[in-house]
Order: structure tokens, then C-alpha cells, then sequence
């Protein structure tokens, strides 16, 4: 060690008390900063959370916490047929239960919606007069969902409706229906308006994706002798996979938190004998209308937190 | 698509006629009236300042853009109307356009596998291309992990691996430091001699493309200025402009009046004719061109508006009045040594003219002489076409 490095490695030291003090008043700083936000967060996230989780182990008489009864909510929640309803599952009868009609929204809708926004901002990327052509899909996601149930309520509606209304242009009168009331088709009515509503929102992810782009590299994959589908499956797919991930997850909390919609559609029952109730409904109810079952209302409203928490994580440990 | 209907490789020749492409239904005129002719094999470089459209008119030759008039061949197969991939060009491109999700083998394998070539013959000649460009140590990286020279070399395996029957390259040294640039300068003219493939490079350094080229297209706003070899476009440029866009610093442009066979160039001095005139007459006749005619521009007696062209390099500077009958005089304005020689700005008639001097034998406020060789001294029109 040259004399040079003694001095200063002398001086570092006699700095540390200085340093110390220093990183004191930052870490003072830092704390005033975060306690507005950390009670915030304490008082209207974590607080019920927590308060949910201890409630879901007690009786309820209304809104009073009785006795601690173990597991019974949960068991007498997931035994429910509202929420899962085997038997009706095995025969494919609808209703299903909430936590089924939940995931079937997840398995129809989230796809679905995926690709039809894939592909109109594939469709919408070159055209002339994409920007108007955007804004109109997605203004759609912009109305809130309440309307837009009510919307389709006016869509399917059997006399004054669109929908039936081209039935009949089309010739296929046997079709026409109450849509939103007819129990066996009515979710897929609903899911249907959903990925029309949400379409919007992933094809504006996309379109953002696609236009990050840089076009020399699809004007290279031509030169390279690549044709339209290569293109898409070489380049374009790789390179818009991390937004696949995002429109995905953030389509699967969209439809795990359904309410507005179905609400709007078939009432506090979920439509006609439940036929489309989702958890969200079954929450609502559960909490609000006699009678009154606060247990369970909490126990739903945790498995709706523990499909949806982690998905939320993973978006946002997202790079 | 089966490789039947692609131009095969080998003998691909270039040829542009008459082709002009506008944008915004017209309003923008890219290219205008481009005739152009590469040979097999010939490394040709298309020099402009930005916004020339030199890349455009590279982008019509692969393909990228469509001409909106005229007609494009490789070799006797007209090519206009066709897709990049049905021409069987390579290009890089300024920013090398690697695809960022694949590997460095991946990349360069590319327009193998878009080709159906099976796995181990790709692999076989990515193996031979990263040897030939010394990037085989790389092959299992991503594009994002490597530095420019690298990438560049990538872009540069994955053009020439399918043995293309034209090579495009725009602009593909500037993204790189200049010892890096002089390098792969080097690199790139050794690559193209020993493939003999048909190359088009464009570029608005003149450095690369005096060095590079057997022949370069000078464009401007659009249209071709000259077509020379870079020799002949130092020496006999066809424009001022492409006078003032080729040599560094440009050269100078002294305008005066023809008058009695001798120029007026105010109270600078007279410059007699003659010498000047005396040059080659093959391109006397190739200037001129306007209604008086290239000997009318010449006559004696001729009148009107010219400019005198001299290279700085081309200019003596003295502080006595030589016997010469062609003498410029001026004002020393600055000095600015440059180490391998001094740069002398002299101003005539509220002119800066550069001259290049060996030593800084003046300053600021001299009263000097410029002198030069009528040899290389240069007449233009008032249209800026060379007379002589």
C-alpha cells in the first residue's frame, strides 16, 4: 500500500461520522415521505384484507363478529352451489356456480379479446385514418361498465334490440330470444359484449407495441425474403410478447373483478336462477341484501384477492 | 415461392431508367429522372448531403419503395413491381436492423431459414460467414450484449450469407467511431473484392466514398449531379456544386465578367482566359450545352456572368506581387494551422477564400497574392455547369 492509499483510507475514516449523519436525515426524509402514502395504503388495502381474513374464521350475527367458528365460512362457502355448483357442471347446465362463470369469462374472454386486439392494431397499423379508427374501438372502454351492461341490455333486447333485429334481416327468426334472460346462452351473451368492450383496451397495447417497433426491422425480414406470416411469427410475435403478457393478466383481473356488467344485466341474482352470477355479485349480496352472511361475503371476496393479488404482483415486478 | 423465380447469383448488372418517386400524391419529390447503370461486380456509392435521396433511390433498387415512373432491370429481367425477396438483395441497414430477440447465430441463419434450408447446411455456413468476419466467438449472444463493430459485423454476415445477387448497404459505417469506421472501411472493400458481389453503398461521407468506390453517383435535392470515378470527380467536377460538395475545405468559387477574353473579378484582379480555356476540349464540348454553345462560352468576345473555380490546394499564397498576369489579391482574414498544413482565409471582394499554405508565413492583415496553375482552374456558367 503506497503512502498515498494509507492517507485517504485515514481520511474515509475520519469521514464516517459525517456520512452517518448524513444518511440519518435521508432516512428521515424518506420516512416523512412515505407516511401519507403508507397510511393510505394501511387503512383502505391492508386493513380490510387483514380484517377479512380474521372475520373469515367468525360468526356473524349482521354486521357484529360472534364467536371464532374455524374453517365453516370457508367450508360452507366453497360447498355452496352458488359459487360451485358440481352437479350442474357434470350435465353443463348453467348455473354453474360464480367461481366457474368467473373462470369461463377467463377462458373465453381473455383470448378472445386478445386477439381480436392483436388483431385490429395489426389491421389498424398501415391504414389510413388509424388514429379515428383506434379512438372509436376504444372508446368503448372508456364508458363505464354499468352502461355498457345496460347497453347490451338495449342490444339483446327481443323486440327493440340490434342483435335480434339482424337476426331476423338474416333470416334466422328461430334464433330470436331474450338474450341476457335465457339462462343457458345468456353468459356467453355478456362475455360477448365484455370482449367487445374490452378489445379496446388491448388493442391500444398493441398498437403502442407495434409502433415501438423499429419498421427497418420487418423492412429487413422482407429483404431477407420473409413473407407476411414469417413476419408476424419471426418478428412482430417475439417482440410483442411482453405486452401478450400484460393484455393477458390485465384481462384476467378485469374479468375475475366483473360486476358492473352482470349487475346491470341480471340484477343482484346474477340473472334469472343465477345463470350468470359472478363472485363479485355473490360478494355483494352476500354482504348487502338478507339475508345478510358476512362471513361468507369475506370468505368470497378472498379467493376473488388470491386469483387476482398474484397476477397483479407479477404486472407489476414487470420490467 | 421456390428459388426458380429469384435472380440467380453471379451475374447481376443494375440498371435504372428514368426513375423518379414522389411522395404525398407528388408533392415531395424524392428522386427525379435517375439513369443509372452499376456493372456485375462494381462497388458503386451514391454520395449526398441528407435529404439528397440517395436513400430512396437505394430503397427502389431493393424493393422497399416502388418507383413511381421508370423501369428498374437486374441484368435483362425487369424488376419494378416485384417484392426484396423476389430480387435476391441483401441490404444493411444505418442501424443494422438486427432482430433483437434472436441470437447473433439466429440472426445471421435468418434468411436461410425464411428459405427452408435445412438446419445443418444453416448451420454449416453461419459457421463460415462468423469466421470470415471473425465474429464466431459471438454467435450465442443477443444483439443487445454486443458493441457497434460487432453488430455491424452481424448485419454484414447476415447479407452476405445467402450469397445475394446485389449487396445494399446504407449508410452503414456512421453509427460506429472513427477508428472503428477506417477499420471496417478497409474491411468492407476487401469483403466486396472477394465476393465480387454488385454493390450499391450510400453514404454522405465523401472520405468513404473517394475510398471505397470505382465509381460514385453524386446526388442533389433529389437528382444525379455527375457519375464519375472518384479521381475524375476531384478533378473535373461537373457543377459548382458538386465542386463545393466534393474536397475539404470546398473548393473556391471566385464570380466575376467575361470580358476581352480575360475575367473582371472586381478589384481582386483580372484572370486571363486563355490558360484556363486551354484545357481539355473533350469536356469543353460535355459542359456548356445552352444556346450559345460550348465554343460561344469560350469566344472572346463573349460576355456575361462566370465563376472561377480553384482548389485550395490549388492556390499559392505570396505577400509580394508575382509577374504573373493572374493574380488575385486579397486580405488575410485568419490563420488556422493544421498541423499537416496551414490554412490561410484570405477575403476577396467581401469574400472568404480558403487557401491551403505549407507554412504560416503570414497574418491577420497581410496584404496578399493568390496565384494558381490555369491547369487547375475551373470555368462554370451562370447555371453552374462547367465550361472548362
Amino acid at each position: 500500500m503506497s503512502l498515498q492509499d494509507h492517507i485517504e483510507s485515514l481520511t474515509v475514516d475520519r469521514d464516517e461520522g459525517v456520512v452517518s449523519s448524513v444518511d440519518r436525515n435521508k432516512a428521515i426524509a424518506i420516512a416523512v415521505f412515505l407516511v401519507p402514502g403508507l397510511t393510505l395504503f394501511g387503512i383502505f388495502s391492508v386493513g380490510p384484507i387483514v380484517y377479512s381474513v380474521i372475520g373469515s374464521f367468525f360468526a356473524w350475527e349482521t354486521f357484529t363478529m360472534e364467536e371464532f367458528v374455524g374453517l365453516d365460512n370457508w367450508i360452507r362457502s366453497l360447498t355452496d352451489p352458488l359459487i360451485i355448483h358440481w352437479s350442474n357442471m357434470r350435465e353443463l347446465r348453467y348455473p354453474m356456480g360464480a367461481l366457474t362463470h368467473n373462470l369461463l369469462w377467463v377462458v373465453v374472454h381473455v383470448p378472445a379479446s386478445t386477439f381480436l386486439g392483436l388483431g385490429l392494431a395489426l389491421l389498424f397499423a398501415d391504414l389510413r385514418g388509424r388514429r379515428i379508427l383506434r379512438s372509436m374501438v376504444f372508446a368503448g372502454f372508456t364508458v363505464p361498465p354499468i352502461v355498457i351492461g345496460l347497453v347490451l341490455l338495449f342490444v339483446y333486447d327481443p323486440q327493440a334490440g340490434i342483435f335480434n333485429e339482424l337476426l331476423r334481416v338474416l333470416g334466422q327468426d328461430q334464433w330470436v330470444r331474450n338474450w341476457t334472460q335465457s339462462p343457458q346462452v345468456a353468459i356467453y351473451a355478456l362475455i360477448a359484449g365484455g370482449i367487445w368492450v374490452h378489445t379496446g383496451f388491448s388493442m391500444l397495447l398493441y398498437s403502442s407495441a407495434l409502433s415501438a417497433i423499429d419498421p427497418s426491422l420487418i423492412e429487413s425480414a422482407k429483404v431477407d425474403g420473409a413473407n407476411a406470416w414469417q413476419r408476424f411469427w419471426d418478428i412482430i410475435w417475439p417482440l410483442v410478447k411482453p405486452v401478450t403478457a400484460v393484455v393477458v393478466i390485465m384481462g384476467i383481473i378485469w374479468v375475475m373483478r366483473m360486476f358492473d356488467i352482470v349487475y346491470a344485466a341480471g340484477g343482484a341474482a346474477g340473472g334469472p336462477n343465477h345463470a350468470y352470477s359472478v363472485l363479485g355479485i355473490e360478494v355483494y349480496r352476500a354482504a348487502f341484501r338478507p339475508e345478510i352472511d358476512y362471513g361468507m361475503a369475506m370468505v368470497v371476496a378472498l379467493i376473488q384477492l388470491f386469483i387476482v393479488a398474484p397476477l397483479a404482483l407479477y404486472i407489476a415486478r414487470m420490467n | 415461392m421456390g428459388e426458380c423465380d429469384v435472380i440467380p447469383h453471379g451475374m447481376t448488372s443494375i440498371s435504372m431508367e428514368n426513375v423518379s418517386k414522389y411522395f404525398d400524391g407528388g408533392e415531395t419529390v424524392a428522386n427525379y429522372r435517375l439513369n443509372l447503370e452499376v456493372d456485375d461486380g462494381e462497388f458503386l456509392v451514391i454520395l449526398g448531403p441528407s435529404g439528397c435521396g440517395k436513400t430512396t433511390a437505394l430503397r427502389l433498387i431493393a424493393g422497399l419503395e416502388q418507383p413511381s415512373e421508370g423501369t428498374i432491370y437486374f441484368g435483362d429481367e425487369r424488376v419494378d413491381g416485384r417484392s426484396p425477396s423476389d430480387r435476391n438483395v441483401a441490404m444493411v441497414f444505418q442501424n443494422y436492423a438486427l432482430y433483437p430477440h434472436m441470437t447473433v447465430a439466429q440472426n445471421i441463419g435468418y434468411p436461410l431459414k425464411v428459405r427452408g434450408i435445412p438446419p445443418d447446411e444453416r448451420d454449416r455456413r453461419v459457421e463460415e460467414v462468423t469466421e470470415l468476419l471473425h465474429i464466431e466467438a459471438q454467435t450465442h449472444k443477443k444483439p443487445g450484449s454486443l458493441s457497434g463493430g460487432q453488430r455491424q459485423r452481424v448485419a454484414l454476415a447476415r447479407a452476405i450469407i445467402r450469397e445475394p445477387s446485389v449487396f445494399l448497404l446504407d449508410e452503414p459505417l456512421s453509427n460506429l467511431d472513427a477508428k472503428l469506421r477506417q477499420e471496417m472501411r478497409t474491411e468492407l472493400k476487401r469483403l466486396q473484392n472477394e465476393l465480387e458481389i454488385t454493390t450499391v453503398y450510400v453514404t454522405h461521407n465523401q472520405e468513404e466514398a473517394m475510398s471505397m468506390a470505382d465509381t460514385v453517383v453524386v446526388m442533389h435535392q433529389g437528382t444525379i449531379q455527375q457519375i464519375a470515378p472518384p479521381q475524375e470527380l476531384y478533378d473535373r467536377p461537373r457543377t459548382t456544386w458538386v465542386a463545393r460538395f466534393i474536397g475539404s475545405p470546398p473548393m473556391n468559387l471566385f464570380r466575376g465578367t467575361r470580358r476581352n477574353g480575360s475575367i473582371d473579378i472586381g478589384e481582386a484582379g483580372t484572370i486571363a482566359l486563355d490558360g484556363v480555356a486551354s484545357g481539355d476540349e473533350a469536356v469543353v464540348e460535355a459542359g456548356g450545352g445552352d444556346e450559345a454553345g460550348s465554343a460561344g462560352v469560350l469566344a472572346a468576345d463573349a460576355r456575361g456572368e462566370i465563376s472561377l473555380g480553384v482548389r485550395p490546394e490549388d492556390l499559392t499564397v505570396t505577400t509580394t506581387r508575382p509577374s504573373s498576369e493572374s493574380v488575385i489579391e486579397g486580405t488575410v482574414d485568419t490563420v488556422e494551422p493544421m498541423g499537416e498544413y496551414v490554412l490561410v482565409n484570405v477575403v476577396v471582394n467581401d469574400q472568404v477564400v480558403n487557401a491551403k499554405a505549407n507554412e504560416e508565413t503570414v497574418e491577420r492583415g497581410d496584404t496578399v497574392y493568390l496565384t494558381f496553375d490555369d491547369g487547375k482552374a475551373y470555368l462554370y456558367d451562370d447555371d453552374g455547369e462547367l465550361v472548362a
